[in-house]
């Protein structure tokens, strides 16, 4: 009987009782590094739509004009938070966990080019490209028709018989040249690659 | 209000039964439902229970974007819950088709084509505490005086 009494007593401790009914893990915080939805810093925006042009996701952001100025907008139900966004603006208007801290201490940028790539098999040399590329058409007024140029600062022309690019890193990426290709032969590509800016200067 | 219905809403906020399908996802929300089960998160100390079992649930979990062949077996699957009951889109699939809403891939996104749709958990994955205050805050929501709602 004492026993029994003692064990009753041992283990209907109110302590414990209270443990049983009422235990809870502990308050389920974000951690502060935790990358949520891209926010605003209050930089301004430059409307270069680096951060529209890196997006994964379809129609996860988009750049909207304000009253005084530009605006990136996130959607949340399209948003990966994947955060490239804010690595790529130039002008950190975007922030989002502590994926800016990272990027300013170790130096980190997205360079980015245009690749041009025509497909012999399929490019009928037209020439449409070289005509109606807005760059090649600042360089050399003559270029016309056949898409031949006598000028080497062009960025493409046609070259004994099939289209030659010369100066890639002149595109700007407008794609005008892909508009107007009627076999679809010339492909633009926007490449990025990280890189660290001691090593982009160098 | 009756204290049987007062009876009924504490019960019923107290112990919501959750069953989840999965009508074509990446899998990487299930792997954060899953999350919420283990220690860490501990869906069960809230009162509330996973088993996939749509007869027995409150509510559901819809997770991925609609393939087709899942389009007649989720409204089948939504037609078994007892009443009451709700649904929750879980991930940015089942609102937007999120990096299958392009041309050319097998999805018909959204969700609420297909059944009504309570609340909607943003993110690829959503966080589980994100899954978990959603489950709480809508199911009471929904279950509070449910018979005195009725027409």
């Amino acid at each position: 009987m004492r026993s029994i009494v003692y064990y009753l007593r041992e283990f209907l401790r109110p302590e414990w009782i209270r443990k049983f009914f009422f235990a809870k893990t502990a308050p389920l915080e974000t951690p502060s590094y935790f990358k949520d939805y891209p926010s605003l810093t209050g930089n301004e925006c430059v409307a270069c739509l680096s951060c529209m042009m890196i997006c994964p996701a379809p129609d996860a952001i988009a750049v909207l004009r304000t009253r005084d100025g530009w605006e990136p907008e996130i959607y949340p139900g399209h948003c990966v938070r994947c955060g490239l966004c804010v690595e790529a603006c130039p002008e950190a208007v975007l922030a989002s966990g502590r994926i800016l801290d990272v990027t300013s201490r170790d130096g980190t940028a997205l360079w980015s080019w245009y690749r041009l790539e025509v497909d012999d098999t399929l490019c009928m040399r037209c020439g449409n490209c070289c005509v109606s590329c807005p760059v090649n058409r600042k360089i050399d007024q003559q270029l016309a028709g056949s898409g031949t140029s006598s000028s080497d600062e062009v960025i493409m022309r046609v070259e004994g018989g099939r289209v030659r690019v010369i100066h890639e890193e002149k595109c700007t990426g407008c794609k005008t040249c892909e508009l107007n290709c009627p076999n679809g032969a010339i492909r633009v590509a926007r490449m990025v690659e990280g890189v660290q800016i001691a090593e982009a200067e160098a | 209000m009756s204290i049987l219905q007062k009876i009924k809403n504490t019960v019923r906020s107290r112990s919501i039964h959750v069953s989840y399908v999965d009508v074509g996802s990446c899998n990487g929300c299930d792997i954060e439902v899953l999350a919420c089960l283990a220690p860490r998160y501990d869906i069960e100390q809230y009162g509330i229970y996973v088993h996939n079992n749509p007869r027995e649930a409150d509510v559901l979990l819809v997770i991925g974007s609609v393939t087709p062949q899942w389009v007649d077996k989720l409204r089948d699957i939504w037609e078994k819950i007892p009443e009451p009951k709700v649904a929750v889109a879980i991930g940015n699939c089942p609102i937007s088709g999120c990096v299958y809403a392009r041309k050319g891939t097998l999805t018909s996104p959204p969700v609420e084509k297909y059944i009504p749709i309570a609340a909607q958990v943003p993110g690829c994955p959503p966080r589980p505490t994100e899954i978990l205050s959603a489950i709480l805050s809508v199911a009471p929501l929904i279950f509070k005086d449910y018979e005195e709602k009725q027409p």
